[in-house]
């Protein structure tokens, strides 16, 4: 009887337990770190405003622990912790004009090194990492920066 | 390509020397390998491999599995054998006999030999004609193969990655999507700090509707009316799920629904 009602009306979660698929892990990790983190920070600083630099660096962090089994997560970790003033660590570096010539045989692995080069500084932790790593690195972080793009934009609307 | 195309573009290539391959160019080079690998022994799932190195952390939904199996079938792996020059010769027999048990076994042999792999301590490769067969140039041969393969699976995280082909664009393309992604976050994160008032309003709200047994009843039996809660939520992610399609593709979507259950529950620590 139960279930019958269940099903007729939109459910939240499901009766039966679910497998959990490792975006959804991430997800709920991601979001159990974070807002109590911002829940904590509203409560200690009511009276004075709250520093976005402080807002980002939650941010940051709720994203490092929710993804431990990746190696840039603890690069990003030693990067916010040895940071007392919480700086910006995923700066949004203007790109400037990056000049694409037509790419003769000899210039063309320069310029792929100097593009890998880039992505290592985009990622935390590139600069020590080899080739084949960073790349598959760089795959595992570009999924959890999407997962948590998304956290980060329902939490913002539900409170609009 | 039917079999017999196959089989004669095969055999076309032991017979002809470098100069036809020159000839035939990069794509044909890279046709000749499909074959190759096609004909084969082993296959081998690129996605599951690359991704599997790090952990067991798939992220591919599962909608997605079916057409990269697909994928993976149809460009398989080139076969790997020992680095010996022996094997050359070898290779015509071992793909005719193995022709037809690889159609018999295609699937187990997916599971088998991909764990075999995962298994084995060094890298063998098998040399193809034409090409160096001395140690070091096989060794860097396989790294290159090892990078392509991850660039590959990149090619199917970032987003319109399809239309460009070669290592400098695609890397372009990923930076491209790494910084706006960054960016992004970034600007979320000021947005909620502008918001952050609010916010603690709305989580105090909702966590006190969660622990109202009137709207979520678990422990009893009787009418659940959750349209009230769902009123709040469905119309936000509605919103952010028009938003996400229009950038991202279908599996951004899946994330989408999947958020709905855990930003929920993840008030409720019911696990």
């Amino acid at each position: 009887m139960e279930r019958q009602i269940m099903n007729n009306k939109k459910r939240l979660f499901s009766v039966e337990p679910t497998e959990l698929s490792p975006s959804e892990v991430f997800t709920r990790k991601y979001t159990s770190h974070l807002v109590p983190a911002l829940k904590k920070l509203n409560m200690d600083k009511s009276p004075s405003p709250i520093n976005q630099l402080t807002v980002k660096h939650e941010v940051d962090k709720a994203l490092a622990l929710s993804a431990q089994e990746f190696a840039w997560s603890g690069f990003l970790l030693q990067k916010l912790s040895s940071s007392n003033n919480p700086t910006t660590t995923t700066s949004s570096s203007s790109n400037g004009a990056r000049i694409l010539e037509g790419a003769c045989k000899e210039d063309e692995d320069g310029e792929i090194e100097e593009k890998l080069s880039e992505l290592r500084k985009l990622l935390p932790g590139g600069e020590e990492m080899n080739v084949e790593e960073m790349l598959s690195e760089i795959g595992n972080y570009i999924k959890c920066l999407e997962l948590q793009t998304i956290a980060l934009k329902s939490i913002v609307q539900d409170t609009t | 390509m039917d079999l017999t195309g196959l089989k004669w573009l095969q055999q076309q290539q032991q017979m002809v020397s470098p100069e036809f391959l020159h000839i035939l160019g990069s794509d044909g080079r890279e046709e000749l390998r499909r074959v190759e690998s096609y004909l084969g022994n082993n296959i081998y799932d690129t996605i599951d491999g690359c991704i599997s190195r790090t952990s067991s952390f798939q992220m591919e939904p599962v909608k997605n599995n079916e057409d990269n199996r697909v994928i993976a079938l149809r460009n398989k792996r080139k076969p790997e054998g020992k680095t010996e020059k022996r094997e050359k010769k070898k290779k015509i027999k071992a793909e005719d006999e193995t022709e037809s048990s690889m159609k018999g076994n295609s699937n187990m042999s997916n599971t088998e030999t991909s764990s075999e792999f995962l298994k084995q301590d060094y890298i063998h490769v098998r040399a193809r004609r034409g090409e160096a067969t001395d140690r070091h140039s096989l060794a860097e041969r396989a790294r290159r193969e090892k990078i392509s393969k991850k660039m590959k699976c990149l090619q199917d995280i970032v987003p319109g990655c399809n239309k460009v082909t070669g290592k400098a664009g695609m890397l372009d393309e990923i930076i491209n999507y790494v910084q706006s992604l960054q960016q992004q976050v970034e600007f979320l994160s000021m947005k909620l700090s502008f918001l952050n008032p609010q916010l603690e309003f709305h989580i105090n709200e909702l966590s006190s509707m969660m622990a109202d047994p009137r709207y979520f009843p678990l422990h009893q039996q009787g009418s659940l009316d959750y349209s009230v809660i769902n009123s709040n939520q469905t119309t936000s992610l509605n919103a952010l799920k028009m938003e996400t399609s229009s950038s991202w593709d279908v599996h951004s979507q899946c994330l989408c629904n999947n958020l709905r259950t855990d930003s929920v529950s993840s008030f409720f620590s019911l696990k």
